[in-house]
């Protein structure tokens, strides 16, 4: 009966799992709902280890025996789940991975999320202790507090001066008049808050923050308390009594300060930090901070009182009018303001209920909070008033059966990963600034004409996004919308982008950014009204630069300088006006450089009036091309750039800015660079067009050509020049650029690949024969190539046009890969011989297949995106700087920045070449080569062209399946050469699935790609240091560390290097370059010498540093500039040329060293070692360069 | 450098069966203070070629010859600075740029070349190589550089007139070494801006000197190409010594180009496929699919999961960035 039994235990085991698993699920529950009833029954005497403790009170008492309930019946199947028990995370199981696929992107993703929630997680334990333990003493501290009579108002003030606090009242002051008096009372309850008791907290820099409300009694308040801020008056004396008293108390010590709560002025709290003194109340160690709230008593109010449709603060003087049934403007923020205080509880309550009810919801937060720490979002109003608070409630809100949001409710069911992904949706898809919503609440009507979003949480009668402004909402709708559609990558999985990558970096994310001191403003920091005017002012700001510049750019946003905490014993300081906002702008390159802006018609009198009134004097009467006549704003497109020129003059004619000198505007700081690095016009190509024509020109005189021996198929581009990718843009006498010419297919072709050269050749001698003939203005020759290599390619023709424009013909036949492959797979030919085909083979893909198609492609990308071209350029010109730029082919580097723009993500593609050219070398510092291939897809381009979209059943685009082949033939790479000898970096695109056609034979060497990481790793840290000087500035802070200059970033260090050949001035790149601007001063002569201009022959010490690649091969690394050539510097290479055993052919020039070995060794000759010849090498340099160096200079050891 | 000096000074004389010659390097301006005295080491022995060479006995090996290091510059080094031994020719082992490269059988092919070295060189008879032809002046194409470099750490064969000469070299070396006598070593010529200025020229030879180079190459290569035809097919018909005719390309039956063969295979399949069974018509096999799918899953989780590991590994744990 075996069987049979084995079945039963099978069964009991797998029953004695799932109720493991459920007594886990019910002590969770029990111990969630023992809290919540903790907190509803706060008006008895509620004690600290309520919420927070929640753990703790499971622990101490009941839990301890659900626990070893629990033990007992997981000890039959604790081997079968010995991860379960273990006390860190379970390791995640196969079941998990089954049920993710659906609920989470990938596998990949899943892994990832659970790591980062693991991470982020603060541990409640020992580090965490010393904070509680000071809140425990805060507790007593204000529970034993005395009670303080009722006094008026100054007397109140003065007493407690007496006690050394200043109490933070609001502005405007309290008027000396009042007639109610200010006391203090025991709190009827304390309690700890928000995210932290929560645990939904999340590590960071800054440390915990840990919210302790303190409820005020209800007997302090009247019912019209509410109105005339006479409310918030109570609450900051109230607060200050709490100062005095935890100040009074001798025992213990912290260091205390007042704070606006999120920014608002209404609402001052108390921040405890520790004291520093190692003593028992310092938490340093926590890494914390206390904030002490006060909150309103729920009910204390008449709710209907406090809709964001009523008013709360009357005019002065203004009984009558109410009197006289008069509708005063409703004061939203005001109410919500108060509404907040009383609804602190009923939130906790909220998320507690919603954390009981969805398992993922606390998880959901945590993804919140770090995608808008990322993001730069916060609670406080200068961050945008969207923080960690707001999104747990949006979460628990939308998680609601019954909510009326217009979207589907959440499940409870659902992953966290859902539950973020769902929030963001319903926050891309829904604008609540058009169309509030509002929860179970019907009697409410939200007034159109405002434009902060309203999301009406009626039980609770407030509104979540009331700290919320349009800008900064407008800014988290983009944000969420980014975030949803890179969410829906099915071939990337975006997780780094999500959560890891801070976005908020203001270099990285914005084209251009507008400084504007407060001062600039001309606000009075003292007045009662400070606050409501700048943000008046922020919104004026806002509105005119967003009506100003239309479809130029894409949002707008506001850095504030942060809020400060000043002391109890103080005032409230005055802002600082040497402060600076910072204005930031994204931008549309198709539209930024547009110079005329049309209005309206001139028929259309009221409309044109208005955009006259808007532009002032700046607007004109135009009539235009199509015979329209319109009002029009022309700008015009000299140096300073559009946007500059329109925000500089509608500041000042709408007089928000009284001296805009004052106004510091950055943007593009590294366009200037190269030459035409800013996007012209809506394009970005325009000083290629010559070159192009040119090209056009040549291919239809060739076409033309009637005697050819066989038709033409097709004349491709195959040269960075062609691609709009040199780093200088073709002029005339411009080194030649590559083209592949095809002929239709013909039987005649001899079938040997040394004979095919021969007859390419024929065919060039009759191609330029032909065009000479008819065609006078080309003057043609044939140049010689491959000498070593008879089956390559061996020659090509160079064609220059009238214009001054030269292009290399190069004659494609597609029938020797056939002939390569079939050599390489030929048996009888011996290894040399086919290791010639093979290299011979990948030159030819290089050349006829690939750098054709990727000039393709990259034509097309560079008139899709405006920034592309100069971003390439500019990235060129940096790898040259560094000297790099002979170790990476340019169609690496293409593709590199070709990246940013086609997985743009966390960003929007970039329209600047400054973007463009930072996010690269943001992400080549992050790029982990040796782990990580570069793939790159193009086709994700075109799924926007609606003629693709058409034919969606083929399934065009790079599929999850495509990627995994990719990855495999990556990691096959890695395998097959684990020192990267061979394949240092990896880059394939859907198109080129090889990966190795650009970096095949170290190309760069893995040193090289080394230096590359850490010079765009230092680049990078260099930009952020900037930014965060930036931000001190706008703080006010004094010392002002000059900004970044862009050219350091291209300023190269050759110390490193062991030799640096210094080369002759009369043979540099510059000084050709002179020699060629000098003939230009006399128009006639210029005009004479086009029509002889020949191509630019190569440079002498580029011909110099491809012989020194070529004789010291690997020994010596080479490094040099090829724009500049002015220098070759060069590097050991340790791991071939350090000492070592005799050898007759090391490889490089040798020198004998005697070396110490016993006898026996000796006999055998091995006394006697070699190391590289550094001196003669140097001398056989000097002779090999002759006149063509000036020095060389050795680092001395 | 002290040190350094006095370890120069004391360098060896011999490695293995090698005589080391110092050679000291002309001083050139623009070099540093520490470079004005340098020397090159000349490794130096008989020459014993593995296989058999007529030359053998009068040529001495040179290992780690200078870059600049020609014919003629060798030729005068030991005319005027090593006993006046005459040299007769001078192999180099490299060249940049590199000599062509020719696509050849493997040595047992080539051994029927070697016989025929010995021989009145007939134009049709040797050197059939896998590819196209080796070139003579003719049907050359012109070359790009006017002079040749060496690599770096290369070697060179120095054939001298006779065997006396090849041995009072060596003997005049080793006593040079032993001696520590100066032998100096001058520049080449023809290098630095003169060597670059005419490959520039040379890259673009003369329309004439092309056509005529071309017209020559396809004219041997077409007979060339009757000989190799008339090889193979000698090979298709004769056995080797087992009995076996070998199989080479270009039989009676006329060659099926290989595209086709492949495209024919393809259309085969395509046709099985239609019509044998279809793989889900049994239970057994829907439940293997799925079986197999389930393992795929599996496997694929395991590997992801991995791969999060080796990430953690490498660069520390998932943490957004500050």
């Amino acid at each position: 009966m075996p069987p049979p039994a084995t079945k039963r235990r099978k069964l009991e085991q797998s029953e004695d799992e799932s109720e493991g698993s459920f007594a886990d699920f019910g002590e969770v529950d029990s111990a969630g709902s023992e809290a919540a009833e903790e907190v509803n029954g706060d008006d008895s005497d509620v004690s600290m280890d309520g919420p927070v403790d929640a753990e703790d009170v499971s622990n101490d008492e009941d839990a301890e025996e659900s626990i070893a309930q629990r033990n007992k019946k997981n000890t039959p199947a604790a081997a079968a789940t010995p991860a379960q028990k273990a006390p860190k995370r379970p390791a995640a199981t196969l079941q998990d991975g089954a049920y993710t696929s659906e609920s989470f992107k990938s596998n990949m993703f899943k892994l990832q999320v659970d790591e980062l929630l693991e991470q982020v997680k603060p541990k409640y334990g020992k580090k965490e202790a010393p904070a509680e333990n000071a809140m425990r003493t805060l507790k007593t501290i204000m529970e034993s507090m005395p009670s303080r009579d009722a006094l008026p108002i100054s007397e109140a003030e003065k007493a407690l001066k007496s006690a050394g606090i200043v109490v933070p009242f609001p502005s405007p002051r309290p008027p000396k008049d009042a007639k109610y008096k200010l006391a203090f009372e025991r709190p009827s309850s304390i309690n700890a808050t928000g995210s932290y008791p929560l645990k939904m907290a999340t590590k960071s820099d800054d440390g915990i923050v840990i919210d302790l409300v303190v409820t005020m009694p209800k007997a302090l308040f009247q019912d019209k308390d509410y109105l005339n801020h006479r409310y918030f008056y109570k609450r900051a004396y109230y607060l200050a009594c709490l100062a005095a008293g935890i100040k009074a108390e001798k025992k213990h010590k912290f260091e205390l300060s007042f704070e606006k709560w999120h920014g608002n002025q209404l609402q001052p709290i108390l921040v405890v930090r520790p004291n520093g003194d190692g003593d028992a109340d310092d938490f340093s160690g926590s890494k914390a901070r206390i904030n002490i709230i006060p909150a309103l008593p729920e009910n204390t109010f008449a709710p209907n009182k406090l809709l964001p449709t009523s008013n709360a603060v009357r005019p002065k003087g203004g009984d009558e009018d109410e009197a006289a049934g008069k509708t005063l403007p409703p004061t939203p923020f005001y109410n919500s303001a108060v509404q907040s205080d009383a609804n602190i509880t009923a939130y906790l309550k909220l998320l507690y209920a919603t954390a009981t009810k969805a398992d993922a919801f606390k998880d959901a937060c945590i993804l919140g909070r770090i995608w808008l720490k990322q993001r730069g979002f916060g609670s406080q109003l200068r961050k945008g008033g969207f923080g960690n608070f707001e999104w747990a409630a949006l979460v628990a809100l939308l998680l609601q059966p019954n909510q009326t949001t217009g979207a589907q409710p959440l499940s409870p069911g659902y992953s966290s990963y859902q539950l973020f992904k769902a929030t963001l949706q319903f926050l891309a898809r829904h604008d609540l600034s058009k169309k509030a919503v509002v929860l179970q609440a019907h009697n409410i009507t939200i007034s159109k004409g405002d434009t902060t979003p309203v999301f009406f949480d009626g039980p609770r009668g407030q509104n979540v996004l009331f700290k919320m402004t349009q800008w900064s909402y407008a800014c988290l709708r983009q944000e969420a919308k980014a975030t949803v559609e890179m969410l829906s990558d099915t071939v990337f999985d975006q997780f780094d982008s999500t959560f890891i990558l801070k976005t908020e970096i203001l270099k990285l994310k914005y084209d251009a950014t507008l400084e504007i001191p407060l001062s600039a403003l001309s606000l009075d920091p003292a007045s009662d009204e400070y606050d409501q005017q700048l943000n008046g002012a922020c919104r004026k700001l806002y509105e005119t630069l967003s009506r100003a510049l239309t479809d130029r750019v894409t949002s707008i946003s506001f850095t504030m300088p942060a809020e400060e905490h000043w002391s109890i014993t103080a005032k409230r300081p005055h802002e600082k006006q040497r402060r600076c906002i910072l204005v930031n702008f994204a931008t549309d390159p198709a539209n930024a450089n547009r110079t005329v802006d049309h209005g309206p018609a001139a028929e259309n009198k009221q409309e044109a009036a208005v955009f006259r009134r808007f532009w002032g004097e700046k607007s004109e009467l135009r009539r235009f091309k199509d015979g329209s006549i319109t009002e029009s704003v022309v700008w015009s497109p000299k140096d300073v750039s559009v946007i500059e020129q329109i925000v500089r003059y509608i500041l000042q004619y709408h007089k928000i800015v009284q001296e805009p000198e004052q106004l510091n505007f950055s943007g593009d700081a590294f366009a200037h660079l190269i030459s035409a690095g800013r996007v012209q016009g809506a394009s970005g190509v325009a000083p290629f067009l010559p070159i192009m024509n040119a090209f056009a020109t040549m291919e239809k005189d060739i076409r033309a050509l009637e005697d050819l021996p066989l038709q033409l198929r097709s004349i491709r581009a195959a040269d960075a020049q062609l691609r709009y990718a040199s780093a200088e843009p073709p002029t005339p006498g411009h080194a030649p650029a590559s083209v592949v010419l095809q002929f239709e297919g013909s039987g005649r072709w001899p079938d040997d690949l040394c004979a095919i050269q021969r007859t390419k050749i024929a065919f060039l001698l009759r191609i330029a024969d032909l065009l000479t003939e008819t065609e006078s203005e080309y003057t043609s020759r044939v140049g010689l190539e491959n000498p070593s290599q008879p089956a390559s390619n061996q020659a090509f023709l160079d064609l220059t046009s009238a214009t001054g424009f030269t292009f290399r013909i190069r004659i494609y036949h597609d029938r020797e890969v056939t002939l390569f492959e079939r050599q390489l797979k030929d048996k009888t030919l011996d290894a040399p011989s086919r290791e010639s085909a093979a290299a011979s083979l990948a030159l030819y893909k290089r050349e006829f297949v690939h750098a054709p198609l990727h000039s393709q492609v990259l034509q097309t990308l560079c008139t899709r995106f405006p920034a592309l071209s100069p971003s390439i350029r500019l990235t060129k010109r940096w790898f040259s700087a560094h000297l790099l730029a002979p170790h990476f082919s340019p169609e690496l580097i293409e593709l590199l920045v070709v990246r940013t723009f086609l997985q743009p993500y966390p960003f929007a593609a970039p329209s600047t070449s400054t973007t463009g050219f930072l996010r690269t070398l943001a992400w080549i510092g992050r790029w982990d080569w040796r782990f990580t291939p570069l793939i790159v897809d193009f086709s994700s381009t075109f799924s926007a062209n609606p003629a693709d979209l058409e034919d969606a059943g083929k399934q065009k685009g790079m599929q999850a399946s495509d990627l995994e082949r990719l990855t495999t033939r990556f990691e096959a790479w890695r395998r097959i050469d684990p020192a990267m000898n061979r394949v240092v970096l990896f880059a394939a695109t859907n198109l080129d699935e090889e990966g190795t056609t650009w970096t095949d034979k170290a190309k760069p060497e893995k040193v090289v790609a080394s230096r590359l990481t850490a010079l765009a790793k230092a680049a990078s840290s260099a930009i952020r240091a900037d930014e965060d000087a930036l931000l001190r500035r706008i703080n006010g802070s004094k010392d002002t560390d000059a900004a970044l200059r862009p050219e350091s970033l291209f300023t190269p260090s050759t110390s490193e290097y062991d030799v640096t050949i210094s080369i002759n001035s009369k043979y540099t790149a510059k000084a050709s370059g002179k020699r060629k601007s000098t003939g230009q001063t006399f128009k006639n002569l210029e005009i004479q010498h086009a029509t002889r201009i020949t191509p630019a022959t190569p440079a002498l010490p580029a011909l110099f540093a491809q012989d020194l690649l070529d004789v010291y091969g690997d020994s010596v690394l080479w490094f040099w500039d090829p724009e500049a050539l002015d220098k070759i510097v060069g590097l050991w290479n340790p791991l071939t040329t350090g000492q070592r055993s005799w050898k007759v052919k090391p490889g490089w020039n040798s020198v004998p060293v005697k070396v110490k070995v016993s006898e026996e060794e000796k006999a055998k000759g091995k006394d006697v070692e070699i190391r590289v010849n550094k001196e003669a090498i140097v001398n056989e340099i000097r002779r090999l360069g002759g006149e063509l160096i000036k020095s060389i200079e050795v680092k001395e050891v | 450098m002290a040190p350094e000096k006095a370890l120069k000074r004391k360098a060896p004389t011999t490695v293995s069966d090698f005589t080391i010659l110092p050679l000291t390097l002309p001083a050139l301006p623009g070099l540093p203070a520490s470079h004005t005295f340098t020397q090159h080491y000349l490794y130096i022995k008989p020459h014993e070629p593995s296989a058999y060479s007529a030359t053998a006995d009068r040529s001495l090996f040179l290992a780690n010859i200078p870059i600049d290091a020609s014919e003629s510059s060798l030729r005068a080094l030991f005319a005027s600075q090593l006993g006046g031994a005459r040299v007769e020719s001078v192999e180099f082992d490299s060249s940049v740029p590199a000599a062509p490269l020719h696509k050849r059988w493997k040595a047992e092919r080539r051994d029927d070349d070697e016989e025929q070295r010995g021989k009145k060189r007939k134009r049709n008879d040797v050197d059939v190589v896998a590819e196209g032809v080796v070139e003579d002046g003719e049907s050359a194409l012109p070359s790009l550089w006017a002079s040749e470099v060496r690599r770096s750490g290369s070697a060179a064969v120095v054939v001298f007139v006779d065997k006396r000469s090849a041995r009072g070299a060596l003997k005049e070396i080793q006593a040079a070494a032993k001696s520590g006598r100066t032998v100096g070593w001058s520049a080449g010529s023809g290098l630095g801006v003169e060597r670059y200025k005419s490959h520039i020229t040379l890259t673009h030879p003369s329309t004439s000197a092309l056509q005529s180079s071309i017209n020559a190459y396809l004219s041997q290569f077409n007979s060339l190409e009757t000989h190799r035809a008339k090889l193979m097919k000698h090979a298709r018909t004769v056995p080797d010594e087992d009995g076996f005719v070998t199989v080479t390309r270009g039989g009676r039956a006329g060659p099926a180009r290989l595209e086709e063969a492949e495209k024919k295979k393809a259309e085969l399949e395509e046709r099985r496929k239609n019509n044998g069974v279809k793989d889900d018509f049994y239970r057994f096999q829907n439940r293997e699919k799925r079986k197999e799918a389930e393992v795929n899953l599996r496997k694929r989780f395991e590997e992801d999961r991995r791969r999060v590991e080796r990430m953690r590994e490498r660069r520390g744990r998932v943490k957004p960035e500050a």
